[in-house]
């Protein structure tokens, strides 16, 4: 139980420290690359009719969501940790 | 009044009713009355936060602060959005895990003291309130304009259909109603954004194009640096929606209302999936606005523009779709104040009167009975106060609760659940510091204190419009400091191990004794 479950927060720690670091890195640069390079993001980008800013927003979204699909992927692996943990604690 | 309008508006009030009253039926204990039973699906309670969470400040709001501002307006959204990953990762099990009904319930599951439970309680209450008047007032104001009834008529038939629901129909009503919310806004708002882009051949640039020549802003309309021109009030903005949502309680008690943690992970990514989809039809949407009407017409029907999605649907389907539309928002107002009104009882009756009054001793029909006349008063104050505050812009109280929510809530769930040396009055010193903080910043800062038409005229002292980047840290220090400067004997490794095993698998170790 008790090893079981020093696994689990390890393992745990081993995606969410990563994940949350850049999460912020990648959410707070918008506002801040907004503030301090206003011509870059706003010039246009090749091919596209786009700026960077409306790229960089965009990707926001696909941050979101691709990150919640690792979780989701991730924690098929922690609950089976989990039922281990139960039937240890039986 | 128009027959269309009317007919709109009366099959919604039946709906809601009709659900009302099933949901009533189902209502007989505690268990039922704040959790539906922990029957939802996790998608079901999915549709039901994003019912919860996108408010008429979100779906009017954002349209018009796109079409208005362009390239800024659009920033607000992908706040909201984000946060909904701080609330996955390390909230929202947690939460399932070692509540029952409340927010008290959380964190009294380490610190079990009443001191402790009175001043989550109050919390969850005050921002549950707080949420409420604005959001009440927008409606007033909304539905006498598309109706034509008069303000106080408006404000108090939604007050009084929002308690009708909690009262009666308790978390069974109010989730079916978010449910029902979500279907018709994602709905309707699609519809709308297909029909914007048939006008436009369905090419997207010249949609572009339009946009450029409706707009005041003209090209500068696409960049960046309409609202935010100073950096610290962007990030200080953007801090507080990021961080919001993990504290916010409406959010929080829904995680009750599914059965295990897969279907909270589940409810998680679903309202995720539903706001982002929501958003990016929003954009469309204030896109269609301003191409469509012109920004002038927009800012000179309202300045705020917060009519831009009404407006556009009156252009593109006439009376009808501005009905049909006019009912959507409706509904997404009286669905997000029925989940503040339960969010607030629960607040109230289960921490209030059952822990702290009762001491654990009430029965079951005694918290019951509580709990609804808890909903009856709770809908009755805030319309009263919705009814005195007509003339008073009330807007920035929305963005004062996802500060206070990220200054007191938060610090205090996440110490509670993952910092082994926290302590009791780390918890009361952290939720007090993140909440007066936050009240006194925004009451000397520039919404309140302002030279030009606010409450108080005069220069504000504070000077930042955003106090989330001062009150947030403000907060976490706050609990941290509460926890090293106080002598409480620090708990036990065993103790500890055993809540922490709690908080993250659910798995009780406790063995006999307890």
């Amino acid at each position: 139980m008790e090893s079981l479950f020093r696994q689990f927060v390890q393992e745990k720690k081993r995606f969410l420290l990563p994940a949350i670091v850049f999460l912020f890195v990648f959410y707070f640069s918008l506002p801040l690359t907004l503030a301090f390079f206003p011509q870059q993001m706003s010039a246009t980008l090749p091919f596209i009719n786009l700026s960077w800013g409306w790229l960089y927003a965009f990707a926001q979204f696909i941050m979101t969501w691709l990150l919640c699909w690792m979780y989701w992927h991730k924690a098929k692996h922690f609950d089976q940790l989990v039922e281990r943990m139960q039937e240890e604690n039986r | 009044m128009n027959l269309t309008y009317f007919l709109f508006f009366i099959c919604i009030i039946i709906c809601t009713l009709i659900i009302t009253h099933w949901a009533a039926k189902y209502t007989k204990t505690t268990y039922q009355y704040y959790t539906a039973a922990g029957s939802l699906t996790g998608i079901q309670n999915g549709m039901a936060i994003a019912g919860d969470f996108i408010s008429a400040a979100s779906f009017l709001g954002i349209v018009g602060a796109i079409a208005i501002n362009g390239y800024d307006g659009f920033l607000y959204s992908i706040g909201f959005l984000v946060s909904y990953l701080i609330l996955l990762f390390f909230i929202a099990e947690p939460v399932h895990h070692l509540g029952k009904y409340s927010l008290g319930d959380v964190i009294c599951a380490r610190f079990p003291n009443r001191k402790v439970r009175m001043i989550m309680a109050l919390g969850a209450f005050i921002i549950s309130i707080l949420y409420m008047i604005p959001q009440l007032v927008a409606s007033g104001l909304l539905i006498r304009l598309l109706l034509d009834i008069d303000y106080s008529t408006s404000v108090i038939i939604i007050g009084s259909l929002m308690t009708i629901y909690v009262v009666f129909g308790g978390m069974y009503a109010t989730s079916w109603v978010q449910i029902v919310k979500t279907v018709l806004l994602m709905s309707g708002t699609f519809l709308l954004s297909l029909i914007v882009f048939s006008r436009f051949n369905w090419e997207i640039t010249e949609l572009f194009e339009q946009v450029k020549q409706g707009s005041v802003l003209g090209k500068q309309f696409f960049l960046p640096g309409q609202i935010f021109g100073n950096p610290l009030e962007a990030v200080s903005l953007q801090l507080a929606l990021i961080l919001g949502t993990a504290g916010l309680p409406h959010i929080l008690i829904r995680f009750y209302t599914v059965r295990n943690v897969v279907e909270v992970r589940r409810s998680v990514i679903t309202a995720s999936w539903i706001i982002g989809v929501f958003y990016v039809i929003t954009l469309v949407l204030g896109l269609g606005a301003v191409a469509l009407i012109g920004g002038e017409n927009l800012i000179a029907v309202d300045a705020t523009g917060n009519l831009a999605a009404p407006l556009l649907a009156k252009e593109l389907g006439g009376d009808f779709l501005l009905a049909f539309i006019s009912a959507i928002a409706f509904t997404t107002i009286v669905a997000v104040i029925a989940g503040l009104v339960i969010s607030a009882t629960t607040a109230f009756s289960h921490d209030i009167y059952h822990h702290i009054i009762k001491k654990g001793r009430a029965t079951e029909k005694e918290q019951l009975r509580a709990a609804q006349w808890t909903a009856l008063g709770v809908g009755i104050t805030a319309t009263l106060f919705a009814l005195g505050l007509k003339n008073i812009n009330v807007t920035f109280l929305v963005s004062l609760t996802f500060i206070v929510a990220a200054s007191s809530n938060l610090p205090v769930l996440l110490f509670t659940i993952y910092w082994k040396r926290f302590n009791q009055t780390g918890a009361v010193i952290g939720m007090m510091s993140g909440l007066i903080v936050s009240l006194i910043l925004l009451l000397f800062g520039p919404h309140i204190m302002n030279p030009d038409g606010g409450w108080i005229a005069r220069e504000p002292l504070f000077p930042l419009y955003n106090p989330g980047i001062i009150a947030i840290p403000i907060g976490f220090l706050g609990a941290i400091f509460g926890t090293m400067l106080s002598r409480q004997p620090l708990e036990s490794d065993k103790a500890f191990k055993q809540f922490s095993i709690r908080a993250q698998t659910g798995i009780d170790t406790r063995r006999d004794g307890s």
